[in-house]
């Protein structure tokens, strides 16, 4: 302000001096001369300044004279905290909406009227959004379920709903919503596919342990009860206590068998003992000529030096599981082959029926619990339901993989793998 | 409307209202499908009685969106895409009705089989697959619909051949189990039914789209192999 003060009085008094000694039209004429430059100069500046506010960009050649530079080093500065204030917000709010759409969860925000007005990508996926084009447009148009569409409608969100949308994408779906800031919604969805599989395993678990156990509690309690009620003579007596045995021995073998899965489940990892295959496999082959009595043909194909490292106890209960089940699944005159093979790769141990044979749909649900081919069968051949369950946990803590092939009517082969670093030169 | 302005916000609500109703009857409809297929597989027949009943919520749908649009070209004299967003609708909402109709048949079906014995197991797997490929067909021609997506309507009006596919093998297998078997016929004939209606529910989804393409593009695509490419 300084300058252009003193600029105004230098030319007035340079003006008024040249009026009063010389002619008063040329005092007039230099004062308006020098007013005019004045004038031009402010003007440049504040062209300068017209032309920057069409396009405010950060424009380091925005130079003024005088005090318009000071003005305009302002203006300068000014914006340029602001851009960095907005890219500081901006890197922000990308971070937030990364981590968003990082989560694992799908959020959907709602407007009022249920429209979105965004999604991350865990929705997209899991209610099949697209959030370039459904951005405004009602979440029921989208997502069309008829649960999802009352549940919106009953405008009662204090429980979460369980979607199943089973038939197209196999996905259970457990959706919250959550009221937040003036009239806005948040809806959260959670895959919960693996958790309602698991509940659903743990309730037929259960269903099948209490049914197993009480087939052969109905069958004592009946017998216990006839006993009391009436006379018998000593024959029918020891007739049904041989049955009774039976039946408590049966409930007996499928708790121990309970026991073991669930001790094997929790125990720690199995040792690295050397386990001296040799004895074992010789063992498994008297075993099951004790089983078979006699009415099968049992050979030992053995190739290799080699034993395992690992839990003795373990190994013989899943192996011994396998061969107990070929013995009994394989009618009189069939073979029955124990292979055991050790090379650089690792070691197989097989057993190879000429039995009945499984059809395909079943195997991959062989190793589940109480799972049976044919009810009546197994459970006349003795079986508690928990043997491959059993193998395949013992043979799995051994990094091994049993890998069931069969052929219906011809023969199924059990081959346990176990890898090369399990195996130790013999 | 993508192509338009209203000075009257009140006819978009009525439009983006009747929208969200015939997307409310898909969203049923579909269920509808998915329900009784699954009653045909697991031989769930309870599941028949549900299905039965929500067919007529179905059917009211209908005739209350007929109703509607009825109402809009009478009160707002709808011109342009407006006026082809209410004829697709009014066509759209008669095939989503006969393909929850479907649905029932489906269902009843399933029941008769259900009442003489159990569905055979060769034949769950070729009816699921048709049954997924039907029921992923109406979902797209909805999704289409929703988002006013010409080219995804496309892509379902193309994928019914393979449903027809589907349909003709299913068929050759019934053929020949029955003249091995003379005692299957009478299930077979049923089965046949179920494929049928599930092979219909496609053609409804192909109706949906060819709709949908009208809607958007304003061309009239029914009839016209050329224009599906």
């Amino acid at each position: 302000m300084q300058r252009a003060l003193t600029y105004g009085v230098l030319t007035a008094l340079v003006a008024l001096s040249l009026g009063y000694f010389g002619e008063a039209w040329m005092g007039w004429v230099l004062f308006y001369i020098g007013l005019s430059v004045h004038l031009g100069m402010h003007y440049r500046n504040f062209s300068r300044l017209e032309r920057w506010s069409r396009k405010p960009v950060l424009d380091a050649s925005l130079e003024g004279d005088g005090e318009w530079d000071r003005v305009f080093r302002r203006l300068y500065r000014h914006e340029k905290e602001l851009l960095e204030k907005i890219g500081q917000r901006e890197r922000d709010f990308a971070r937030l909406i990364a981590a968003v759409h990082a989560m694992n969860d799908g959020v959907v925000l709602l407007d009022g009227g249920f429209r979105i007005q965004f999604c991350n990508q865990a929705a997209e996926r899991q209610l099949g959004l697209r959030s370039a084009t459904d951005r405004g447009a009602p979440i029921v148009d989208r997502v069309r379920h008829p649960s999802f569409v009352d549940y919106l409608g009953k405008r009662d969100f204090s429980r979460r709903l369980v979607l199943r949308l089973e038939r197209y994408f196999e996905r259970v779906l457990a959706i919250e919503l959550m009221a937040y800031a003036e009239d806005c919604w948040l809806l959260q969805v959670a895959d919960i596919t693996q958790t309602d599989r698991l509940d659903s395993m743990r309730r037929d678990f259960v269903a099948n342990v209490s049914h197993e156990l009480r087939t052969p509690l109905t069958v004592l309690s009946g017998f216990v009860e006839t006993l009391q009620e009436m006379e018998v003579d000593a024959e029918a007596r020891q007739r049904y206590v041989h049955i009774m045995g039976e039946q408590s021995q049966r409930m007996q073998s499928i708790v121990e068998d309970l026991l073991r899965l669930s001790s094997i489940e929790s125990a720690p990892p199995p040792p690295d003992q050397p386990v001296d295959m040799a004895r074992l496999i010789d063992k498994l082959h008297r075993d099951a000529e004790a089983l078979s009595g006699g009415r099968h043909r049992i050979v030992l194909d053995s190739e290799g030096q080699g034993n395992l490292l690992g839990s003795e106890s373990e190994l013989v209960s899943a192996l011994a599981n396998l061969v107990s089940n070929a013995v009994r699944y394989t009618p009189s005159g069939g073979t029955i082959t124990l292979i055991w093979r050790v090379s650089a790769a690792g070691a197989e141990f097989a057993v190879q029926d000429t039995g009945i044979g499984i059809e395909p749909e079943h195997i991959p649900r062989l190793t589940e619990r109480f799972y049976r081919v044919d009810r009546g069968r197994s459970r006349s051949a003795g079986g508690t339901g928990l043997g491959l369950a059993i193998a395949k946990h013992c043979l799995s803590r051994h990094q091994a993989t049993l890998e069931i092939t069969s052929t219906p009517g011809a023969g199924s082969r059990f081959a346990a793998n176990f890898p090369a670093g399990r195996v130790t030169g013999g | 409307m993508p192509d338009s302005v209203h000075v009257s916000t009140q006819f978009d609500e009525d439009l983006a209202r009747l929208r969200t109703h015939v997307l409310h009857m898909g969203g049923l409809v579909e269920t509808q499908i998915a329900a009784s297929i699954e009653a045909c597989i697991s031989g769930e027949v309870d599941r028949v009685r549900a299905i039965v009943d929500t067919d007529r919520k179905i059917n009211d749908l209908e005739k209350a969106i007929d109703d509607d649009c009825a109402h809009i070209i009478a009160r707002r004299q709808p011109i342009a895409s407006d006026l082809r967003l209410i004829l697709g609708i009014s066509k759209i909402v008669t095939d989503l009705e006969r393909s929850g109709d479907e649905a029932k048949k489906i269902a009843k079906g399933v029941r008769r089989i259900h009442e003489a014995g159990t569905l055979p197991k060769q034949y769950g797997i070729g009816i699921r697959h048709l049954a997924e490929a039907a029921l992923s067909m109406v979902h797209q021609a909805l999704d289409a619909f929703a988002r006013m997506d010409g080219a995804l309507a496309l892509n379902v009006i193309r994928a019914d051949v393979e449903v027809d596919v589907e349909f003709k093998s299913i068929i050759r297998q019934l053929i020949t189990h029955m003249m091995e078997d003379p005692r299957t016929i009478t299930t077979s004939i049923d089965i046949m039914a179920i494929a049928r209606a599930i092979e219909r529910i496609g053609d409804h989804a192909k109706n949906i789209s060819e709709q949908v393409v009208y809607v958007v593009d304003g061309r009239d695509i029914r009839y016209d192999k050329g224009a599906i490419k």
